[in-house]
């Protein structure tokens, strides 16, 4: 049984084999909100995810940050893990920067240490992250000349694999700053969220590597002007029939473990009888 | 076994700490809720205090490696049953820890003041492989495992027998269905299912455990803060 489910997830992606998809509205709903952000508004990404969920959430971050890079907004780059930091230059290093200037358009801070500092960075970010990952002071940046603030933002997103980052955000940037927020998760973690999607806290929820082939779908139609990079940027679309493929065996040995359970209980009712 | 006597009131220490508690819970409370601006600006009292809690949680870090540094070093100096591991923590601590300060988003000096360029030209490539190369792999690969626990607990565990458990075998499927894009292709009603399946029930019985909870840690909260019961 392992071994079909090895063969159903490496074929599709040794084959690259792609399929379509069909838009979730979560997905659409955070795509339609960023490109309707007015010129030079701040979105704040936060990395809050260990590297035992890349294949999950780093495409996500991967499409998003090239759709935040193909508008004319200003990105600040801040983790609450430690591997974000990490993450988000590896993030950096994949997309195309659009001729985007750091420090100007963009900066990477670094990690939150604590949720002190995610707390008091809602009015002062420079006071609790006073070095950049290039150790830059924060305060020299132009950026931050701009935007000294996290209640500035027009847009948080929280790449978030445990929850917890999540909801400090809704907690003190979204509830008592007012600050969209939206989040890329798991599909584990997803049905928790919802509720607060429902409620209009979240403006989206990106669930797992779907939801970022759905995206680089969106990025791509039509393609952005004098640069069609984005089908294939982040991986996801090969991993869609991995995933349809290993979805179907276990839909399958759900159903053989049912036929098997009852075929089971009618031979021992047959023989009592 | 006789139990012990309930504690009454509360020793000096115990008093002071309590005041301490009970002054920092309200002024927070005080500082999140109320956002007039009186003579006193306590937002930047409060962004104050919260930075000495940075230190204060920074040297809590510290301890915790020294602690870690020392545990295993007892286990290799007693030789005991995992002392090769022990070795490999320390090594890969210390690989990951000189590294990291030279050449990594969190290097201590990235423009090359003082350490000299041509090592941080060295350890780049060397961090690049051991974070990117070994540790984002070895992650992946452990969480992938759950792939293979699913589909045994699958073929198991998820069976069809009180009504309950048909209910949420039936639920599950439909999700399943809904979340791998080729059974669009077979019938697009499958996604519509899985969004409705998630927006609405899900949605109304997590609503119920997040109001139980916040309620829970309300009342947590204040009985906390007053010391409830003494």
């Amino acid at each position: 049984m392992y071994l079909i489910l090895l063969l159903v997830i490496a074929a599709p992606i040794l084959t690259h084999s792609v399929i379509s998809t069909p838009i979730n509205p979560m997905t659409k709903t955070l795509y339609d909100f960023i490109q309707n952000l007015p010129p030079n508004s701040l979105v704040v990404e936060s990395f809050d995810y260990a590297t035992s969920v890349v294949p999950e959430l780093h495409p996500q971050a991967i499409v998003v940050t090239q759709q935040l890079f193909l508008r004319p907004l200003k990105v600040l780059f801040v983790a609450l893990d430690p591997n974000g930091p990490p993450m988000a230059q590896a993030v950096l290093d994949t997309i195309n920067k659009n001729n985007k200037t750091y420090g100007v358009d963009y900066a990477t801070l670094g990690l939150i240490p604590n949720s002190a500092s995610e707390i008091g960075m809602v009015s002062n970010i420079t006071q609790f992250l006073p070095l950049d990952t290039h150790s830059n002071p924060t305060a020299s940046l132009p950026i931050m000349k701009e935007f000294p603030a996290g209640k500035m933002a027009a847009l948080l997103i929280s790449y978030d694999d445990d929850s917890t980052a999540l909801f400090s955000y809704l907690q003190y940037w979204q509830g008592r700053a007012g600050v969209p927020v939206a989040v890329g998760s798991t599909a584990l973690l997803a049905p928790g969220y919802l509720p607060f999607y429902n409620s209009k806290q979240l403006v989206g929820v990106l669930i797992s590597a779907p939801a970022a082939a759905e995206y680089e779908l969106l990025l791509n139609s039509p393609p952005p002007e004098g640069y069609g990079c984005c089908l294939g940027i982040s991986g996801a679309t090969s991993a869609l029939v991995s995933q349809s493929t290993a979805h179907l065996l276990i839909i399958g040995m759900v159903v053989v473990g049912n036929v098997a359970y009852f075929a089971g209980r009618r031979r021992r009712s047959e023989k009592e009888k | 076994m006789p139990m012990s006597e309930p504690k009454k009131g509360m020793t000096r220490s115990e008093l002071v700490l309590q005041i301490i508690v009970f002054g920092l819970g309200f002024f927070y409370a005080g500082v999140y809720y109320v956002s007039a601006t009186p003579a006193i600006d306590l937002q930047a009292i409060s962004d104050q205090l919260l930075t000495y809690i940075t230190a204060v949680l920074t040297a809590g870090f510290a301890i915790g490696v020294i602690n870690l540094i020392r545990v295993h070093t007892t286990n290799i100096k007693r030789r005991r049953a995992t002392w090769r591991y022990s070795v490999l923590l320390l090594v890969s601590l210390a690989a990951m820890a000189i590294f990291s300060v030279i050449a990594s988003p969190y290097a201590l000096d990235p423009t090359g003041a003082v350490i000299p360029t041509s090592l941080i030209a060295f350890s780049t490539p060397i961090w690049e492989f051991l974070y990117y190369k070994i540790l984002v792999n070895i992650n992946s690969t452990i969480f992938s495992l759950l792939a293979f626990f699913i589909a045994s607990a699958a073929y198991r565990a998820f069976k069809a027998r009180s009504l309950e458990s048909t209910l949420l075998l039936v639920a599950g499927l439909l999700v399943m269905l809904g979340q791998a894009p080729i059974t669009s292709l077979i019938w697009p009603g499958f996604a519509a299912i899985r969004t409705w399946l998630l927006t609405v029930p899900n949605t109304a019985g997590q609503r119920g455990v997040l109001i139980g909870i916040a309620l829970g840690i309300l009342v947590f909260s204040v009985r906390r803060l007053f010391r409830y019961p003494w």
